[in-house]
């Protein structure tokens, strides 16, 4: 073992007394944050101008501090989930590749039916694959690649689920008519996260990519919507300062914030289970630029998810303007999304199930790796791994007994 | 009485002992636990034969989440059917066949020479090949000499097969004879023997 832990003691009893510290004061700051909820909530449409120039949550129409019990679940309803994962090219390895893999679940909610799974990986190994323009494809523009790739596997699985029951007889309006009772799920945030070092044209065409799924998601008939569990975004409590600040928004970023660090859940953990917050628009310069123009504006709420007699579970929801503007929508999407975390206790089980068909095991790292080495020793290609991958191998397997 | 070439699953691992497979669902008369499978050998018409001795279905800290809960139907047929894959099923080497045919003759009570391979699909064995196996019973000798399987509940278990592979008239006859190779096989031990009939007598 090369990690001394008794030299950690001494750091984790200090950790451990810090965090208990920490804990009493942010007990304290919940208590100023939700009496400014309360107190401020009717200011919204006065903040919303000032809010988004220092990027905090943006109002709606909505008094800050509403709150929307959990509507009737319909008895019948599609929850779609995707994620993806993905192997990094590495320059130690046998071969220069890039791995994948996307997991999606299909389930039908009081179908009695067992949900679709499905996995599809996809390996990247041509110049064109690995390189673009100049760069190579990993880190940020690996994750792009991903992102794309999940919302792309939901928009084909929205296109080919057949129309649902209507429940209530309510369609929710999708453009060819077809009654919509399908959510597509993705886990975390629905703006493609881009880094700003990139040329402008290129960022553009890529979260126009994006945007492009959500157009077919919508035309599907279906909604859409993020989900992160255990969110530490900061705008509503940023916001909330700005409202204290009187909207001066100079004021709000040059004096000291109480609540620069308090996550917006935790004001949001009154919430009665199954219920959710008021509705927000991100403040995401991303939003503004082309979510906005493209009619996708993100919008998002907080919702308990915890059954009655629990401690709350906040999560963070997104949703396109075209959800988050029509109540059969929003009711959809709020009421499924609570069915679905409320199987497994506190997150969506079609989300959890993505998860597990998109993760690739370290094993199967492995017997990829060596399913590689194989394909190009067939091809005539000898090939060995770097010195420094090599000598990893020798140290990190472990020892073995003398067993006589 | 089954008469198809029905597949159990897919061979996992395999040594001359015995294989594990995979399969997905579990099918009200697959796989079950003393019955007579087959995989094909590598030597054209050859085959391996086999006796189911384990079923296992595994967990993990997902599927335990739901035990005290009320999960969905949905749920539950993602764990079995989804989720649970494959399904493991343990089975013991006891015989081979050489060539095609599948009367008694070209069939050897042994340990195969070869494993199967990976992949391999493994049959349930038609009431024909349980009958031609079963006409003679040096397997019987593999079966209780087997190390880590319920050898007695085994052997019990797979005569019971074999006499329902059989016509009703006929079935009484094959018992007593499998008792009498019993009792030679277990002179020795008349509690083990006592055990072994007693179970027969259940059929």
């Amino acid at each position: 073992m090369t990690l001394e832990l008794s030299r950690l003691t001494k750091q984790v009893q200090a950790m451990g007394e810090k965090l208990a510290a920490r804990q009493r004061q942010h007990a304290d700051l919940v208590a100023l944050a939700r009496r400014w909820l309360t107190q401020y909530a009717a200011q919204g449409e006065r903040l919303r101008h000032p809010a988004r120039a220092i990027r905090a949550a943006i109002p709606t129409d909505e008094p800050l501090d509403a709150v929307h019990p959990l509507p009737a679940i319909p008895e019948r309803f599609t929850v779609i989930a995707a994620d993806g994962s993905q192997i990094q090219p590495d320059r130690h390895g046998a071969a220069f590749y890039y791995l994948i893999n996307v997991g999606s679940l299909v389930y039908r909610h009081g179908s009695g039916e067992p949900p679709e799974p499905y996995s599809q990986p996809t390996l990247g190994y041509t110049e064109d694959d690995l390189y673009e323009n100049g760069r190579l494809v990993t880190g940020n523009l690996l994750d792009v690649r991903r992102d794309l790739a999940e919302i792309t596997r939901l928009a084909d699985l929205c296109a080919a689920e057949p129309p649902g029951p209507t429940g209530s007889g309510e369609p929710c309006g999708s453009a060819q008519g077809r009654p919509g009772r399908t959510v597509a799920l993705v886990d975390g945030t629905l703006i493609l996260w881009v880094l700003e070092d990139r040329s402008e044209a290129w960022q553009r065409a890529k979260v126009m990519a994006y945007l492009d799924q959500l157009s077919r998601i919508r035309e599907a008939g279906a909604v859409v919507a993020a989900f992160t569990s255990r969110p530490r975004r900061t705008e509503v409590t940023r916001l909330l300062q700005l409202a204290h600040m009187e909207g001066d928004a100079s004021r709000a970023e040059q004096e000291p914030n109480p609540l620069e660090h308090l996550p917006d859940r935790a004001v949001f953990g009154t919430l009665s289970p199954g219920a959710r917050s008021a509705l927000f628009t991100s403040p995401s310069s991303i939003n503004y630029d082309y979510y906005q123009p493209a009619g996708h504006t993100v919008h998002f709420f907080y919702v308990n998810l915890a059954e009655e007699g629990r401690d709350p579970v906040v999560a963070r929801i997104e949703l396109p303007v075209w959800v988050a503007g029509d109540a059969d929508r929003l009711a959809l999407v709020h009421g499924a999304i609570v069915a679905q975390a409320r199987i497994t206790g506190d997150y969506p089980y079609a989300l959890a199930r993505a998860d597990e068909l998109a993760f690739i095991s370290g094993r199967e790292r492995e017997a990829f790796e060596e399913m590689v080495t194989t394909a190009l020793l067939c091809a005539g290609v000898r090939t060995a791994l770097s010195p420094k991958a090599y000598y990893k191998t020798l140290t990190r397997r472990g020892r073995k007994k003398y067993r006589g | 009485m089954s008469e198809k070439n029905l597949q159990v699953g897919r061979v996992l691992r395999a040594s001359s002992r015995g294989f594990a497979i995979g399969c997905r669902v579990m099918q009200p008369e697959i796989p079950v636990f003393g019955s007579f499978v087959r995989a094909e050998g590598l030597a054209p018409g050859s085959a391996i034969y086999g006796l189911i001795y384990d079923v296992g279905v595994e967990d993990d800290p997902f599927v335990r989440q739901f035990i005290s809960a009320d999960p969905p139907e949905e749920v539950v047929r993602d764990q079995r059917e989804n989720r649970q894959v494959p399904i493991e099923v343990s089975v013991l080497a006891v015989g081979v066949r050489r060539g095609f045919g599948s009367n008694g003759e070209n069939i050897r009570h042994c340990l195969p020479a070869q494993p199967p391979v990976t992949l391999d699909w493994l049959y349930q064995c038609t009431d024909e090949e349980v009958r031609a196996f079963t006409a003679r019973f040096d397997y019987f000798r593999l079966v209780l000499e087997a190390r880590e399987v319920p050898a007695d509940e085994l052997l019990a278990a797979s005569l019971r097969a074999a006499a329902a592979a059989r016509l009703e008239n006929e079935r009484e006859t094959f018992l007593v004879e499998a008792g009498r190779e019993l009792a030679r096989l277990l002179a020795g031990d008349p509690v083990r023997l006592e055990g072994l009939l007693r179970r027969l007598r259940n059929v």
